[in-house]
């Protein structure tokens, strides 16, 4: 069996919800209360991704990030070698989405190799509160090149798909 | 420095350090090293990944550092949660470690616990970001209700503009039902029987009533539709008040009120549009007569104000009187206040909402003071007219 380990960033707007992302992948857990994270938060998973004969056994250390409106130095330094990264909208504010191409220009400027990069339109529980259509999420997505997950960090809806899906493009590429 | 002294400022000040060798095994732990411990007894002959889970992953990083590539790797607020469930925030720099001779011989890593800070920064950060949302939610509200508001004035608009075209179709039969009666109660047609004069009269009557209501509609329609257009010129208010009291002497006369009319001399001229200024007046003093009981006292006078550059008209009665209740909605559209519908006296509430607003067109104002059972007196006043020089 191999064994990787590969550093993934959360990105996107305060309170799209990053924090219950993770939480709901690493633990299963979910807290309705709104807790702002201030630098970072490092969490690791690691889980079994078949590839050809093989089983790899991949750590994820899930680097959830503080919303970030500028890029310096200190910002630099957290996304300083990700292999891949979790860009995160919610879909009750539209701005969250417009935001995202902004995160991954400054993970490219800082990791060039972090090509490996999945969309979570998060809270598809909110439905009555929708102001992003699928077909807005799948053009940005498109524009970026990155496959997307409609996530509900709450129910745990495609939680477990999007960090899997990341996984395998990342024992893929190593 | 006596490495007492350097050993208690790193612990006060919650610094540990950590070299390891090249391939990242700790040789040397110093300071608070409690921070490296986490569930290990013992840190030295320890990987740095082991001690600094936050690390795992960064490896290529710090191969950089090995590679003299990096000269400095920096994390600023690092949550880490403690055993008891609570978060702690640490600053972390990862440096090469040079020996003597310059070459890098593994890494120097420097933790810094600032709970105390990040607390605090944390507790700004959730404030700034609840208000942002809050902000975002009431964006998105008044959009909403702004959404709502453009509805809601489409659909006055629509209800305006049917009371318009139906009142201006009832308005053509009712001048042809008006003129009919008129040339029957002259007995053009041929004579008339007392009760057949009587019955006509009635329906003559009721006629009037129906054109005052359709002209009432139509003014309301104009003025929200700000339509009204008003041929401002010097007006003698005095006069003008005392044409319009001439016009309601048999409705006085059938209850026997006391009509007195009050204007002191040389008064100047109010800048009005004669027809309007006349509505207000014939309003107010139509309401006055209305809620007066027989015999009672209706006094209309005109003088200047207190307010510089304006004459007032005022209407004093000694009727019923208005409920405190129904004061504040007087002027509101359609509303009728109790001692209307308990004096059975007509009317759609339209009269007062009309005259406000052509009071105000002519940049004035209207007001009322009024007792219940001991009277009301109504107050309107209208600009002085610029003299010549």
């Amino acid at each position: 069996m191999t064994v990787i380990s590969k550093k993934v960033c959360l990105l996107g707007d305060f309170a799209v919800g990053k924090t219950s992302l993770v939480r709901r992948f690493v633990y299963n857990l979910f807290n309705d209360k709104y807790i702002s994270t201030i630098g970072v938060k490092v969490s690791r998973k690691t889980v079994a991704v078949p590839r050809d004969d093989d089983v790899v056994e991949l750590t994820m250390m899930l680097w959830d990030l503080s919303a970030s409106e500028e890029f310096n130095q200190v910002r630099a330094s957290y996304l300083r070698g990700a292999a891949g990264a979790v860009l995160v909208c919610d879909l009750t504010r539209p701005e969250t989405l417009d935001s995202l191409q902004a995160y991954t220009d400054d993970l490219l400027r800082v990791s060039p190799d972090a090509q490996l990069i999945i969309l979570a339109a998060n809270k598809r529980d909110l439905a009555d509160q929708q102001q992003l259509t699928p077909a807005q999420i799948e053009a940005v997505a498109a524009g970026l090149r990155v496959p997307y997950y409609l996530t509900s960090a709450k129910t745990g809806d495609e939680v477990e798909s999007l960090f899997r899906h990341l996984g395998r493009l990342l024992v893929a590429s190593s | 420095m006596d490495p007492t002294v350097a050993q208690l400022i790193l612990q006060d000040r919650k610094i540990a350090y950590a070299i390891t060798d090249r391939n990242l095994n700790v040789v040397e732990v110093s300071g608070a090293a409690d921070i490296f411990r986490n569930n290990h007894k013992t840190c030295l002959g320890r990987s740095l990944l082991d001690l600094v889970p936050e690390l795992v992953g960064s490896e290529p990083v710090l191969a950089d550092i090995l590679a003299g590539e990096l000269p400095r790797f920096e994390l600023a607020w690092v949550n880490r949660a403690t055993a008891a469930g609570q978060t702690i925030y640490l600053t972390m720099a990862t440096l090469p470690h040079h020996d003597r001779t310059g070459q890098i011989t593994g890494i120097l890593h420097l933790v810094q616990e600032v709970t105390e800070m990040g607390t605090i920064d944390q507790q700004l950060t959730q404030s700034r970001n609840e208000l942002r949302l809050l902000q975002g939610r009431l964006a998105h509200q008044n959009l909403e209700l702004a959404a709502a508001n453009a509805e809601l004035r489409r659909l006055d608009e629509m209800k305006s503009q049917f009371i318009s075209v139906a009142t201006h179709e009832l308005r053509g039969p009712l001048t042809a039902i008006r003129g009919y009666l008129e040339m029957l109660l002259d007995e053009e047609f041929g004579p008339l029987t007392d009760d057949q004069h009587q019955s006509l009269e009635v329906v003559q009557k009721s006629a009037g009533h129906l054109r005052t209501l359709t002209n009432k509609l139509l003014d309301v329609t104009r003025i929200e539709a700000e339509r009204v257009e008003l041929v401002l010129q010097p007006m003698d208010l005095p006069a003008l008040v005392e044409a319009v009291a001439a016009e309601f002497g048999p409705q006085l006369e059938a209850k026997a009120q006391h009509l007195t009319l009050r204007a002191p001399p040389g008064l100047p001229p109010a800048l009005c549009d004669e027809t309007r200024a006349a509505q207000v007046v014939r309003n107010l003093l139509s309401n006055a007569s209305k809620y007066t009981p027989q015999g009672g006292l209706i006094t209309v006078s005109v003088a200047p104000t207190e307010e510089k550059g304006f004459l007032q008209i005022s209407v004093a009665d000694n009727g019923v009187g208005i409920p405190a209740e129904d004061q504040p909605k007087l002027f509101d559209r359609f509303f009728r206040a109790k001692s209307a519908v308990l004096t059975r006296a007509s009317g759609a509430g339209l009269g007062l909402y009309i005259t406000r607003s052509l009071v105000e067109l002519h940049g004035g104002r209207i007001w009322f003071e009024s007792e219940p059972g001991k009277g009301s007196t109504f107050y309107v006043t209208f600009p002085i007219a610029d003299r010549p020089a």
